[in-house]
């Protein structure tokens, strides 16, 4: 089954009176257990394009399919849904909340989800270990390095086991020995719990995990 | 529980310090200034508050207790026959001039009666017997005199109006509004020393209703028996002397306009922070929005903030106003903090607040999410 399917997505950004197509007629499709490599140039469109799939942005024509949901673009309510219940997101920059440790996160994320109590603390505790942080549980953000901050985000995102993973460049934050173990990190998620994972990078490295990599410029995907 | 709300208060201390020490500022000036006021009106009444009357006949319009006018005192008599009257009888309170043993003279606001015994007052005796007040020419004078008059001892000796008076007891917490010192003294003598004004004459009657008459029935036939003076009950003459004070002296409209600044630097300080902190935070609130949280569960976070500085605040704040309250009573002032006060300045605190963080909500509504994956 596909867990991500996009039927000639675009998307056009109103800059003034000008009319910008980044995203002109994108279709893809991931399956279950699947990494996906997307690969482009700086302003090819590749963020907008996980920011569409990723249900924070809307397309602007084009069909998109979540877990075999189709989203309804003209429902912006829907949207909080379909993420809190089939995605999980790992950012360049982290975005942890620097207030909370590593744990916390974790479970702040699950609570967000309607998951809170020992259950939710158990789960939170194997999504840390899962990544190899549990000796760092209880660390504040920025008592971590970069890639300790990146697994508890990849932590974070695998909480409440959501079917699709969405990275916006994981590892060019981290070093190549860092970003390896990242991205490994990635392909066991992908395969122990069979989901799907889309992966927009520059970087080389990911292309080592992943099943099949796209190519996109100018806003299509290269065949 | 993980609680966002919480430690991102907390995860700022210096912050976090700053708005709990705005909410406390403003709840201390409220609380001082709300807590002089009523030290003040409870001064304005105290004694009414404690003479044992239920009803009190004045002279027509006379505005508050201080400002006594003379009447017949024979009207008494006729309040006597009323069915439902246990006792009744004439109060006279005078201004008079006392001379000091250093040769300057200060007002003092005499309280007299014949028998003080039977009116609970005065209601604090430090020293001394009242009864005795009738025997020969003695005064009682209340502890609060001192700062007026300086030291006195029971068995000294004051003039009042030229005439020798002996010191035969001490009082304490008689009070009058105009800080004027009260002095206790026989019906009889207070009489003799002004003549002119009040020979035969009186400025209240005091009235006990017995045990199962109706107070209202009661004053209503007083007042058509003397259809030329006020008759209150005690309440409404405790309601009457005070609203003088606040309309006419300006001292409502002055607590009014403090209240409402020290209310205005909480609610701006509050929502300064709050706002601040925001607009700090818009990329946290942007990942809470992408991890699939709503607008409201960012109000929540931002309405648990605000409460928790209001709580804190409010803490802080009345500890600070409990704390000043031995200081202030060193000066002579005191501070009323009565529960409903407190009750109602947390009240206040938590709906400004709770104000406050309302000016954030629309800048969280607006926080578009994709500013997640931005660099
Ligand atoms: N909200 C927006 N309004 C207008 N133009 C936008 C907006 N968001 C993105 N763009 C434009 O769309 C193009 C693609 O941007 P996008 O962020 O998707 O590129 P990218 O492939 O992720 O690039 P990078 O590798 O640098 O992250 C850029 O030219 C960008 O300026
Ligand atoms: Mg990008």
């Amino acid at each position: 089954m596909n867990v991500l399917e996009t039927q000639n997505v675009t998307k056009v950004f109103q800059e003034g009176r000008e009319q910008v197509n980044v995203l002109n007629g994108v279709s893809l499709a991931l399956e279950a257990g699947e990494i996906v490599a997307l690969e482009g140039p700086s302003g090819s469109g590749k963020t907008t394009f996980l920011s569409i799939v990723g249900c924070i942005l809307t397309p602007s024509s084009g069909r998109v399919f979540v877990d075999g949901e189709e989203v309804d673009s003209l429902n912006p309510a829907q949207l909080p849904e379909i993420r809190k219940k089939s995605i999980g997101f790992v950012f360049q920059q982290y975005n942890l909340f620097p207030s909370l440790t590593a744990l916390e996160n974790v479970q702040y994320a699950l609570k967000i989800k309607g998951k809170t109590g020992p259950a939710a603390r158990k789960e939170a505790d194997k999504a840390l270990e899962s990544v190899g942080l549990t000796d760092r549980k209880n660390f504040l953000p920025r008592d971590l390095s970069g890639g300790q901050k990146q697994r508890v985000a990849l932590a974070r995102a695998l909480a409440g086991a959501p079917p699709l993973m969405l990275a916006d460049e994981p590892t060019a934050n981290l070093d190549t020995q860092l970003g390896t173990q990242i991205i490994e990190l990635f392909r066991e998620s992908a395969k122990r719990d069979n989901r799907g994972v889309l992966i927009v990078t520059h970087d080389p490295k990911v292309r080592t995990i992943a099943d099949r990599v796209l190519q996109i410029r100018d806003g299509r995907i290269l065949q | 529980m993980v609680d966002l709300a919480f430690k991102s208060l907390l995860h700022d201390k210096l912050k976090f310090a700053i708005t709990v020490a705005g909410v406390a500022f403003a709840v201390m000036l409220v609380f001082v200034q709300v807590g002089l006021f009523m030290g003040l009106m409870d001064n304005a009444t105290i004694t009414i508050q404690n003479i044992s009357a239920d009803l009190w006949v004045t002279s027509k319009n006379t505005p508050n207790i201080d400002f006594s006018h003379a009447f017949p005192q024979a009207y008494v008599e006729r309040v006597r026959t009323i069915p439902g009257v246990e006792r009744a009888d004439n109060l006279i309170i005078w201004f008079s001039q006392l001379s000091l043993p250093s040769g300057a003279q200060e007002g003092t606001e005499i309280y007299a009666l014949e028998d003080f015994s039977k009116w609970n007052l005065p209601w604090n005796i430090q020293s001394g017997d009242v009864e005795q007040l009738r025997r020969g020419r003695y005064i009682m004078m209340d502890n609060s005199a001192i700062k007026r008059y300086g030291k006195f001892e029971v068995g000294e000796y004051r003039e009042i109006n030229e005439s020798r008076f002996k010191i035969i007891g001490r009082t304490r917490d008689a009070r009058s509004f105009t800080t004027t010192p009260l002095t206790f003294m026989d019906y009889r003598l207070v009489q003799g020393l002004n003549q002119q004004q009040l020979t035969n004459r009186t400025t209240y009657i005091l009235v006990k209703v017995a045990s199962g008459a109706d107070i209202n029935t009661v004053q209503k036939e007083i007042q058509r028996r003397l259809p030329f003076n006020d008759v209150y009950t005690k309440q409404q003459w405790a309601n009457k002397s005070r609203s003088y004070w606040i309309v006419n002296t300006g001292l409502g409209l002055n607590m009014a306009v403090t209240v409402f600044l020290g209310c205005l630097v909480g609610i701006v300080i509050v929502a300064q922070t709050l706002y601040s902190s925001t607009m700090e935070h818009l990329k946290e609130f942007g990942t809470v929005k992408a991890i699939g949280g709503s607008n409201a569960d960012i109000y929540s976070i931002l309405t648990k903030q605000a409460s928790i500085a209001a709580i804190a605040g409010y803490v802080v704040g009345a500890g600070m106003a409990y704390g000043l309250r031995p200081a202030m009573a060193k000066v002579d002032l005191k501070l009323m903090i009565s529960n409903e006060l407190s009750v109602m300045v947390f009240v206040g605190a938590l709906v400004l607040c709770l104000g406050a963080a309302m000016i954030s909500f629309r800048k969280v509504a607006s926080i578009d999410p994709a500013l997640v994956f931005r660099t």
